[in-house]
């Protein structure tokens, strides 16, 4: 059954990596149980396994910026103490970081190039890095402008670019930590050509992600991690998708569409001719229409970055608008402050919960009742009932299965999915008519997931009219009614949630309008 | 038209020169501070040391060399000590700074009575003044422009000096290119290997470097004396500066001009008899006006904010429905 626990007996130099009985504890906490990681040299090997399984925490042990408390790492077959990240480039790793590492003021070339400058008569000599960047993007397909500051990029050109930078380094090995999340379809399509490049050239790919159909797509060799512990490696083309959740679970999760009835009603949110401005003064909304009615749920789709921040921003009171209306009720809402806005008949989930969504160092009851203190029953003349607030908090955790030590836990200390639970609960119970989740279930596991699925189905029977924005189209493919496709600040379209189909809404992340989709289609 | 010009002359271009170039030496230092991700408003107590320092040590020496090297010495001890604690034991910026800002006022007070047995100033007592360089045949060339270009002492010249190759130095050198880095995105620069602690390390020495020089400039330039509390808020205005520009030496340049000739302008108005409380005041009023433009991005938001408090305050009949709680 478990293959991988045999002490190696073929030749060591058949794998390009060999990670053998790796373990890594913090504090109490056990991060990677005698994990064995083999890697074929020339292949594509997903890690796959749900948040806080350790897939993250054990690249970074092989990339040396997290040392193992026991255990073995080889590369090419000879043992390798990785002290720090800069042993692993020189043995030839290198590792793509979920969230790119990139520098916005500096061009393309700076990045690729930072840390080894080339240098002529000890200046930078910026046109020789221009000129090898493009030549090194031309051979492996990764077209970039050389000379372009980074800030002004696209995510999938800036994730080339850190694909760039390992390459740049000589890197033979390359470690990608869920390099899909942040692309189109069509983006990711391209990424796994490239990929595939790779391994033709003789170089080995490892790849962690969550995202099941891609690791069937594009890997050669899966290894499952549960709970810190590899349970199983296994060549892709002998697993199935269910197969592949039952071991990363460990029970049968339900990717299904749930069946719904039809209960839209009235418009509750109107939004006609909408613009706004991003940080930078440019235009991040452009002409933005669409409605939201009662018992409905509506998805915004889109690659991270197109308008999506700065619509919810809007919509939340927390941006204003250059030109346009929305109205919520009737009332119009883009001139209220985020206050005026709530009491309008929003309630909102953010996108970045540790920022806006939670007060990190506060209890969970203190969250709980936040923007709504000033109501009964926990307002007591001048002062706050703590007392009521615990009571009403101890029941929200039971209601929405919040994993702490009670009421009065520090809201840090939670995991990302629980946290996002107390978010939930205090936005779900506020009996607002409009719902504006952003991100519903971002680093958020796969058993949370459906939990908070099923809660906004709840919600959804219940009538209010919900606003769904999610960078994860299988996640809005499974809940909405209708979804619209969020292009450089335009709706692009609007499918129908029944009918929805991955690869028309993923030309409209691209950009290509939907008229054009219907008549390629 | 007769008062126009007796205001606006060369002599008060000269002044606004000589005037900028504390200012502009202390904040040049701060560039390096500021682009390294630290927000040092420990400047002000860099460049009174140095003062101080320096006044000492062109006293030991009996040369104004050895003065410059004395202050100098002198600043980067404080910006070791800065760096030691902000850097190393990660203590709070803020506080690290002002503590060593009001160190440096006692220090200086405390040690003037030991040495010489006074408070107040130093004057005399053999203090070496730094010479004012004369650029040959400026007088030939440019009549009666002359003293723009000539005749102040050689810090005024370090100072200027300082920006072109600050700019070239964050542009096309590695040490300014890591510097930067470390401030935008010091993630990026550890996953590359970039010791962000020995950037951070040699950001705040060099910007001692040019306090101390700063501080120098103030004892040893055009008045040879040290006094109390001689920096008198220059290093505040620099931070200030830095704030404004981000550290980016070009706008830190226009931002020590426009403080530069503020004073220049204050001091010439004094010549005409307005109380001089008033006159002295022109500069940080120039600074309320700078900071209240420049933070203009901030705005709109906060009129809207603004407004609808006012609103929801004065109104007591809302264009509203009264009662927009729904259920």
């Amino acid at each position: 059954m478990d293959p991988v626990s045999r002490p190696a007996t073929e030749p060591a130099a058949d794998y390009a990596v060999e990670l053998l009985g790796i373990t890594k504890r913090f504090g109490a906490f056990t991060a990677n149980e005698g994990v064995d990681l083999r890697v074929r040299r020339a292949g594509i090997h997903a890690i796959i396994g749900e948040n806080g399984a350790g897939k993250t925490t054990l690249m970074n042990v092989l990339f040396g910026l997290l040392q193992p408390d026991e255990g073995e790492i080889r590369v090419d077959g000879k043992p390798v103490v990785v002290t720090d990240p800069s042993v692993a480039i020189r043995a030839g790793l290198g590792m793509v970081h979920q969230h790119f590492k990139l520098v916005p003021s500096l061009t393309v070339a700076e990045n690729v190039f930072l840390g080894m400058e080339i240098r002529r008569n000890g200046l930078i000599d910026h046109r020789a890095q221009e000129e090898k960047t493009r030549e090194l993007s031309e051979r492996f397909g990764l077209a970039v402008d050389p000379t372009e500051r980074v800030g002004l990029l696209s995510v999938g050109i800036e994730q080339r670019i850190e694909i760039l930078k390992v390459l740049v380094r000589g890197a033979r090995t390359v470690i990608l930590d869920e390099p899909t999340a942040v692309l189109t379809p069509q983006e990711s399509r391209e990424l796994f050509s490239t990929l595939r490049g790779f391994t033709q050239d003789g170089m080995t790919v490892i790849f962690i992600s969550h995202h099941l159909e891609e690791v069937m797509e594009v890997s050669d060799t899966v290894t499952v991690l549960r709970r810190g512990k590899a349970v199983a490696t296994r060549p892709t083309s002998e697993l199935t998708k269910a197969e592949m959740v039952r071991l990363m679970v460990d029970r049968d999760v339900s990717f299904e569409r749930p069946a719904r009835a039809a209960t839209a009603g009235q418009n509750i949110l109107s939004v006609r001719g909408l613009w706004a401005r991003d940080d930078r003064r440019h235009p991040a909304l452009r002409d933005v229409s669409f409605d939201v009615r009662a018992g409905e749920i509506v998805g915004i789709a889109g690659v991270a970055g197109n308008g999506q921040t700065e619509l919810a921003e809007v919509l939340s009171g927390l941006r204003p608008a250059s030109h346009g209306s929305a109205s919520l009720n009737g009332q119009d809402i883009v001139t209220l402050s985020p206050a005026g806005v709530r009491a309008a008949g929003l309630a909102h989930v953010p996108g970045d919960r540790m920022v806006r969504g939670v007060d990190g160092n506060a209890s969970i009851s203190a969250n709980l009742i936040m923007g709504r203190q000033n109501r009964a029953p926990w307002k007591k003349g001048p002062r706050l009932d703590w007392k009521a607030a615990a009571n009403e908090a101890a029941k929200m955790i039971q209601r929405f299965d919040i994993r702490a030590r009670g009421p009065g836990d520090t809201v840090r200390r939670l995991s990302g999915g629980n946290i996002q639970k107390v978010v939930l609960a205090r936005e779900f119970t506020n009996e607002a008519p409009f719902l504006l989740i952003d991100q519903p279930t971002r680093g958020v596991d796969i058993g949370a997931q459906e939990a908070i699925h099923d809660e906004i189905m709840r919600q959804r029977a219940k009538g209010v009219a919900i606003l769904v924005i999610s960078v994860q189209l299988d996640e809005l493919m499974k809940l909405a009614d209708r979804i619209l496709v969020m292009f450089n600040g335009r709706i692009m379209g609007s499918v129908d949630g029944d009918t929805a189909d991955e690869d028309q809404i993923g030309l409209m992340m691209a950009g290509i309008p939907q008229g054009s989709v219907e008549a390629a289609a | 038209m007769e008062v126009l010009t007796s205001l606006f002359n060369v002599a008060l271009l000269v002044a606004m020169l000589r005037t900028t170039a504390p200012i502009l030496l202390v904040a040049m230092g701060g560039s390096f501070t500021t682009k390294a991700g630290i927000f040092n408003i420990g400047l002000e107590g860099q460049m009174l040391v140095g003062a101080f320092f320096a006044v000492l040590g062109s006293i030991w020496t009996g040369s104004a060399w050895g003065g410059v090297l004395c202050g100098v010495a002198a600043a980067l001890v404080f910006a070791l000590i800065f760096a030691l604690l902000v850097v190393t034991f990660r203590a709070n910026e803020v506080v690290v700074g002002l503590a060593l800002n009001i160190l440096a006022g006692g220090m200086t007070i405390s040690l003037m009575k030991a040495v010489f047995g006074t408070r107040g100033s130093i004057v005399g007592q053999g203090i070496v003044g730094l010479p004012k360089v004369q650029i040959p045949f400026a007088r030939e060339m440019l009549g009666s422009w002359a003293p723009l270009i000539s005749g102040y002492t050689p810090l005024v010249y370090v100072a200027f000096l300082a920006v072109p190759l600050l700019v070239l130095f964050y542009r096309r050198t590695r040490l300014g290119l890591h510097i930067r880095v470390v401030g935008e995105k010091p993630e990026a620069a550890e996953a590359l290997g970039i010791s962000i602690t020995r950037i951070r390390y040699t950001s705040s020495l060099l910007c001692g470097l040019l306090a101390g020089l700063a501080g120098a400039h103030l004892s040893l330039g055009y008045i040879t004396m040290f006094t109390e509390n001689m920096s008198s808020g220059r290093g505040f205005m620099a931070v200030a500066i830095l704030i404004f520009s981000n550290g980016d030496p070009l706008r830190v340049l226009a931002g020590c001009l426009l403080f530069g000739f503020a004073d220049a302008f204050s001091l010439r108005l004094q010549t005409f008899g307005y109380p001089s409380y008033l006159i002295l005041a022109v500069p940080y009023l120039v600074a309320l006006a700078a900071l209240f433009a420049l933070s203009y991005r901030a705005r709109p938001k906060l009129i809207r904010e603004t407004a609808e408090t006012m609103r929801r305050f004065l109104s007591a009949e809302p264009d509203k429905p009264s009662n927009p709680r729904p259920q």
